[in-house]
Order: structure tokens, then sequence, then C-alpha cells
């Protein structure tokens, strides 16, 4: 195939296309601008689409949270038995945590509850639950809590501030890492009963209820079970928030919407110009190329190197600088206008997630498009007679 | 070899060519002589497939190149017509060598083959020397020579030259006739259609056509 | 009966009381799985054989000789999982049934993977099995390849977990269908599949002996 490209050919191409040269830069940048947005659009989406999956992953197909006045609030032991005999419910844990607020440096962590022997829907509580076995009175601390603790001169314990003022001293057992992603920053695993204490909880109190259902298709029939049978709760399903989540950055939401129709007109603007023809000059040429033996196909030839140099140049640099701006940058700007509107993923780590559907699509729209525009009005005047050329 | 048979070419209302036949053989030098409108530009067109006649028969080696398709006639000016314009027709922003190379570019020859012809026929008329240079950068018989470069490169059967030193001064026109005496070899057919009287007594030219108002007058 | 006696028959019944107020779903779902936590943790060379009864047993946990500090729900975890489920030899688990990309229903043809949920499949000797997408398609083929049968296994509706066919319990025309349509969902115990029908409205639980051809094929 290397054989069949005509390297003397693509040559004069390139020369036609440096002779004019400030139109064709304008163009290669303006479609290499265009791509590179579209580009980084689709990364990002994706990027964090996979990440949320993978964060959802790990939540339970049910929370149960109790509420009065539709305000949240615990549960007691006796929810977890009735909950655990219905039919189609796999496991029922009750969970334990919450947030603390350490004003002395402006943060916030989350503490995580966990019984030495319960199994949890989160990989990470059952890692260190097999890894260690807790004190009542000892904790484990992500890195980034044990740095900001290390920062308060906190090194072997912290002294948590109950809610009547007291003091809570809690020994730092160890430290843990997670990878940056979301939610798992500034967390903070200690026993059920220690966070309970910390947060003024009755002994025998949860928070929520996680709820696994082995057959999905019982889960909305269970959910519904336990509507019923808990009238005040706010059940909370995996398969709604997954939903939650497409919903919006599905790309029918009006972000999308925006970007495309721009990208629309301006990729138009760049097309029309070309859609016009040939100028004089070039018409003139083309000519002379007739007359000196060159026929209709091979004129379109160049001109189809032509195109395809641009085109195919342009968006192989947006899409690196897509790559660079997403994944180098971490999108800045772009970033901003997307978390906007989703708290669930607020610093995360971008998962280099490429959907190849998108990057074809992309190509095949922007590409081809171009080169026709630059064939096809060059195939009218191939076809005129050479002896213009005469006169 | 070539041959005309009763070519009529009419233009809208005018008539470019009333009813002309001409023969040429083969390694004829022959030249076309008269005014600017007497048709003798046509004929050029004809024999060259760059124009198809209103009525009457071009052919050329036995092929009726009067009815070839577009997609031949241009593949029978490749390989066979080298065809040196009246204004050159070089392409000013390229170099000698991109100007020359043109005709050959299609054929995706290989290299070795693409760089020997160049160099023969670029030496040979002594411009290898700049063959880097841009053509608008050149002085007026420089570019004389690399049109008459380009159409030797791919050793045409047929040259056909249309007025070809009517913007030269005297010395460049006599230099060109002295390339025009070197180009003639017994395989080789050149035409050439000019009103510059330097062409009427030249010993190598083998005949002298007269050409007036659409027709031909006499075929000395 | 005096005072003291009575008092001492409460004491001893009182376990036994205590223990029948856990569920059967309650004791598999969360019990076990945290009794088998504990011991496989804290201390997996308990030998349960040594207690010669469930009380001596949660006693020895209790006041923390026989298994270090434990406090009250984790005793009875652990006492109820060694009691009911190390104590007693391991039966043979039921193999999963097992799907790979090619598997297709032995009657209509599916490819079973897309509903991994569905399968069931009947064993000969010898090796041979057929799988089928659902328990309609296997009945239809039950029917008619009786003889030889070593086992036959469904999936357990409600914890997808294989189980023997023939001690299993059939909801039909229930508001859930399978891949091919009106389906007969299986149980493994009684009150499940009473649970579903109520729930799903289908009709009264079928044991296994119960199905016959008619039920096959009137079913849609």
């Amino acid at each position: 195939m290397i054989k069949d490209i005509n390297f003397y050919l693509a040559g004069y191409a390139l020369k036609s296309l440096l002779r004019d040269k400030s139109k064709n830069i304008f163009i290669f940048i303006v479609f290499s601008l265009l791509v590179a947005l579209l580009a980084s659009t689709f990364f990002l989406s994706a990027s964090m689409r996979a990440e949320y999956h993978q964060l959802i992953k790990n939540y339970p197909d049910i929370v149960l949270t109790n509420q009065r006045a539709m305000q949240d609030i615990p549960y007691n032991t006796d929810v977890v038995n009735r909950v655990l005999n219905l039919s189609g419910v796999s496991s029922t844990v009750g969970r334990v945590y919450g947030k603390y607020a350490f004003s002395q440096a402006e943060t916030v962590f989350t503490l995580l509850g966990i019984d030495a022997f319960e199994n949890y829907a989160n990989p990470l509580l059952n890692k260190l639950n097999k890894k260690y076995s807790l004190d009542d009175n000892a904790m484990l601390v992500s890195s980034s809590v044990a740095t900001i603790l290390k920062q308060n001169y906190y090194k072997e314990y912290f002294n948590f501030i109950k809610e009547d003022g007291s003091r809570q001293k809690v020994q730092i057992a160890d430290t843990f890492y997670t990878p940056k992603s979301s939610a798992d920053a500034n967390l903070i695993v200690m026993p059920n009963e220690l966070v309970r204490k910390i947060f003024g909880f009755k002994k025998s109190e949860f928070t929520d209820i996680a709820i696994m259902v082995q057959n999905r298709e019982e889960i909305g029939f269970i959910a519904g079970k336990l509507q019923e049978e808990f009238p005040n709760a706010k059940i909370t399903l995996k398969e709604d928030l997954l939903r939650e989540y497409e919903n919006i950055y599905n790309f029918r939401s009006g972000f999308f919407l925006t970007v495309f129709v721009i990208a629309f007109f301006t990729f138009f603007i760049i097309i029309y110009d070309k859609l016009s023809g040939p100028n004089s000059a070039q018409k003139r040429e083309i000519g002379i190329l007739k007359a000196i033996g060159w026929r209709v196909e091979d004129i379109l030839k160049a001109k189809l190197y032509e195109g395809i140099l641009i085109s195919l140049s342009a968006y192989i640099f947006g899409i690196i600088l897509a790559l660079i701006y997403v994944y180098i940058f971490k999108a800045p700007y772009l970033k901003a206008i997307f978390l906007n509107n989703y708290t669930l993923l607020s610093d995360y780590r971008l998962v280099f997630h490429i959907d190849i559907q998108t990057v074809v699509l992309l190509f095949f729209v922007s590409v081809p498009l171009y080169i026709a525009a630059t064939i096809i009005p060059s195939w009218r005047v191939a076809t005129l007679d050479a002896d213009e050329v005469m006169r | 070899m070539i041959t005309l048979k009763n070519v009529v070419k009419q233009y809208g209302n005018s008539l470019a060519l009333d009813s002309v036949s001409l023969k040429l053989e083969e390694g004829e030098l022959v030249v076309l002589k008269g005014v600017s409108g007497s048709g003798k530009s046509t004929i050029l067109s004809l024999i060259a497939g760059l124009l198809k006649p209103t009525s009457g028969e071009v052919v050329v080696d036995g092929k009726k190149i009067s009815k070839l398709p577009d997609h031949f006639a241009a593949l029978y000016r490749r390989d066979n017509i080298g065809f040196i314009f009246q204004k050159y027709n070089l392409i000013a922003d390229l170099s000698v060598k991109e100007n020359v190379l043109l005709p050959l570019v299609p054929m995706n020859l290989p290299r070795e083959e693409l760089e020997s012809l160049l160099e023969k026929t670029l030496s040979s008329l002594n411009i290898k020397a700049k063959e880097k240079s841009l053509v608008k950068n050149l002085s007026g018989g420089e570019q004389q020579r690399v049109a008459i470069a380009r159409a030797l490169v791919n050793n045409p059967k047929i040259i056909i030259a249309d007025e070809p030193t009517a913007n030269l001064d005297e010395k460049l026109s006599l230099e060109f006739i002295e390339m025009l005496r070197a180009m003639k070899s017994k395989n080789r057919t050149i035409i050439v259609a000019t009103h510059d009287p330097l062409f009427f007594n030249l010993d190598f030219v083998d005949r002298v056509i007269e050409v007036q108002k659409a027709k031909i007058l006499s075929c000395l | 009966m005096s005072f003291s006696k009575l008092f001492f028959l409460l004491l001893l019944l009182s376990p036994f009381a205590f223990s029948a107020e856990i569920s059967q779903a309650i004791k598999e779902k969360k019990l076990y799985p945290m009794g088998e936590k504990i011991f496989t943790k804290k201390c997996p060379n308990l030998e349960v054989n040594n207690y010669k009864s469930y009380e001596q047993l949660l006693k020895a946990l209790q006041n923390h000789s026989a298994c270090g500090t434990l406090n009250t729900k984790y005793s009875q975890a652990l006492a109820l999982y060694l009691w009911d489920i190390k104590r007693v030899e391991k039966i043979d688990a039921l193999q999963e049934i097992k799907i790979s990309k090619e598997d297709k229903c032995q009657v209509c043809g599916m490819y079973l993977h897309y509903y991994p949920n569905w399968v069931c499949e009947i064993d000969y000797p010898k090796g041979e099995v057929y799988k089928f997408d659902g328990i309609k398609d296997m009945m239809q083929f039950y029917f008619n390849h009786k003889k030889g049968i070593t086992v036959i296994l469904v999936k357990d509706y409600y914890t997808l977990k294989t189980i023997d066919a023939r001690e299993a319990f059939y909801v039909i025309r229930s508001d859930v269908l399978g891949p091919m349509g009106n389906e007969f969902i299986p149980f493994r115990d009684k009150k499940s599949a009473t649970t579903f029908s109520l729930d799903h409205r289908g009709k009264s639980p079928l044991s296994f002996k119960a199905l016959t051809e008619k039920m096959v094929r009137s079913i849609d």
C-alpha cells in the first residue's frame, strides 16, 4: 500500500498548500482546535463516566436511610434483622459513619466505622478488616489525613471533640494508602462504637443500612417492599444513581449540544471557502497540468493528497492536543464546567480511558467531509478543456 | 505520420479552421507561418489533442486522436507530446526541477529513473546549476530553457512550439533556434508556429507551411 | 413442679428459645458468614467436636476460654457457625453450572451466556450434559429423556445458587418472565417459593414431582 502512494504527487500537493501559506495554516489551526475541543469533551466525559462507574461499583444495591420529617436520622439494630428476613436480600449491613469538621486545619474528615467481622460492599473496608485487628480506641487514617494531622502536631493520636465539648482521644494505629480518587480523600477508619461515641450516636444506632440483592431483577421489587415496611425511609438504588449520572452526561445535555453546534458552524465556515472552488490562478494551473498530460484523475488525486495532508494532520494534531490538555494538564476550565453539576467527583484522578468509538466518529465526521470539499469543486474545473491555457 | 483530414474548427460564430488538410512525416521539422488569429495555434492544439475538431479527423501514428476521450487524450499528450507554450506556462512558485518534473509526476516512476531523466534534460539545456531556484527568480532566457526542458523531459515523439520567440530579443531568439537545431532528430517531429521571420529561411527546416485566414495556403 | 425446677427448665430452654428467635434467613445471611470470619481470624484451631452441646460451646466462648475475648454477638455468631456448619460433614457442594460463550440451549438454540441467571442443566453418566435457558425448555427435554439421569441442576431465584431441581419448589404464572416467556421459577425451599408467589402473583408452589407434561405445554 505504501508503494501506491505517489510521493511526487504528494510533494506537489504539499507545495501547492505551501504556496497559499497563510490561508492553509489558518485552516490547519482552526481544524485542529475544533478537533481538540470536541475530543477533549469526549475524553473528559468518558473518563469521568469510567471513574464514576468505578466508584459506584462499590456501592450497595440499596441504601435505606431513616427519616423523620424528611430529615435523615439513625436506625436501630432490629431494622437490620427485619430487612435480612426479606427473600432475595443477600446481605444487610448497618453502616456507621459521618463527617467530622477539623476546624483547626479547615478540612473535613470522613469517619467510616467498621465491624471487625462484617462483609462490606466497599473493598477498602474489607481489605483493612483482613489486615488489622483494631483496638477499641484505635483508628486507621488515609495518607492525606496523616499529613494533615502531622502538620497540626498530632503524630500518635488525635483528640476528637464530641458533642458536649469533651475530648475523645484516639490512637493512630496505622496509615493506609488510597488511590487519589473522589470520596477516598481524608478517610479515617475506626470501630463502629468509636464513631458512635464521637458523634453521639446511641449504642445500637446506624447511620444507614446497606443492602445487597443477589438477583438484579428483584431489586426494584424489594425496594417496593422496603418502602411498604418502612414508610419513613429514604430508599436509594444504585441503578438510580447510575441513571442520574447518565442523564446529566449523555450527549443530549445542553453543554454538549452547545459545543457541537459551535463546532459544526465553525467547520462549515472553513469548508465554505473550499466549496467555492479554485480561483483563477488555480484554474490556470489546472489547465497547464492538463496540457502537459495530466488526466482528470491525476488532478483529483493531487487534490485528494492536499485534502488529506491538511485534514489528517490537523486531526491528529488536534487529538494529541486534546490528550495533552485532558490527561497532562488535567483539563482546567473544562473540568470546572463538568464538575459544577456533580459534586460526587470533587477532586478526582482522570483515568486514561479512551472511548475509541468517539475518536473514530470524530474522524469520519471531519476528515472525509473536508477532503470532499476540496476535491468536488475542483472536479468541474478539471474536466474543462485545457485549451483555455492557450489563449 | 501526422495527418489532418478536412478539419473544420468553429468557435461559435467564428471559423478558426476551414476544412484544412495536412500531412507531416516523421522526423520533419515544420514551421507554420502566419499572423496571430490565422489558425496556426488551433492546428497545434489539434495535433496535441487539446482540442477536438468540429468536423474532420486528426490522425497521429495511426491513432484517431480527434476521437479520443479526455482521459486517453491526456495520456496521449503525456506520452507523445512536448509542448512549448508561448507564455511558457511555467508555475512561477515552483523550482526549476519541480517544473520540469511536472509531466512525469502522475506516472509514479521509480526514483532512479526520474532522477536520471531529469539529470539528462537539465544538463542538456544548461540549467542544472539552477535546478533549485524558483522559476519566478529566473531571467527570460533561463525560463525559456526550463519550458523547453519540460517539453523534452518525457522524450516525446512530437514537439510543438507556439510562438517561442515572441517575447525574446534577437540574441535569445537565435539561441533558441540553435537549441531547435539540436533537437532535430530522426525520431522526432517538430512543429513550430511563428510569425518571426528568423525562422523562414533556416537550413534545417524541412517545410514552411503558410496559414492564412483559416486555410492552408501553401505546402512548401 | 417446684419453683426451682421451673427456673432450671427455663434456664435450660432459654438458649433454645433464644436461638429459635433467630430466623434461618438471618443465620444464613449474616451469622454464618460472620462466624466463619471470626473463626478464620481469631481461632482457626478450635475443634468444634470437642464440645458435646451447643450450649457448652456457647458458654465456653462467652467466658473467653475458647476463643479469646468475644462480645455476645460475636460469640453467638461463632457458636452458630461452628455448630451448624463446621460440625456437620461438608456435603459436596453442587457443581456450579458453567456457561461458556458457545453454549446453546439444547431445545431452542439460544446462546446461554446472555441469561446466566436462568440456565439449568441435566447431567447423564459419562459426562453427558445438556444445558437450557429455562426450566420450561428443560422440562420439554426431560420428559423425553428420563432414563439414566444422574442429577438435574437449577438456580434458586433469590440467591442464584445452584440447587438440586428435584428438591426444589416451583412457581408458575407469576409476573416474572424468563428469556422464553412464562417460566417455572425455582426455589430451594417452600417458604421462599410461597413468599415469591404472593409477591409476584404466581400460583402456589409445586414440587418437582408435581410438574407434568401438560403443564409445560400449556404454560404459554
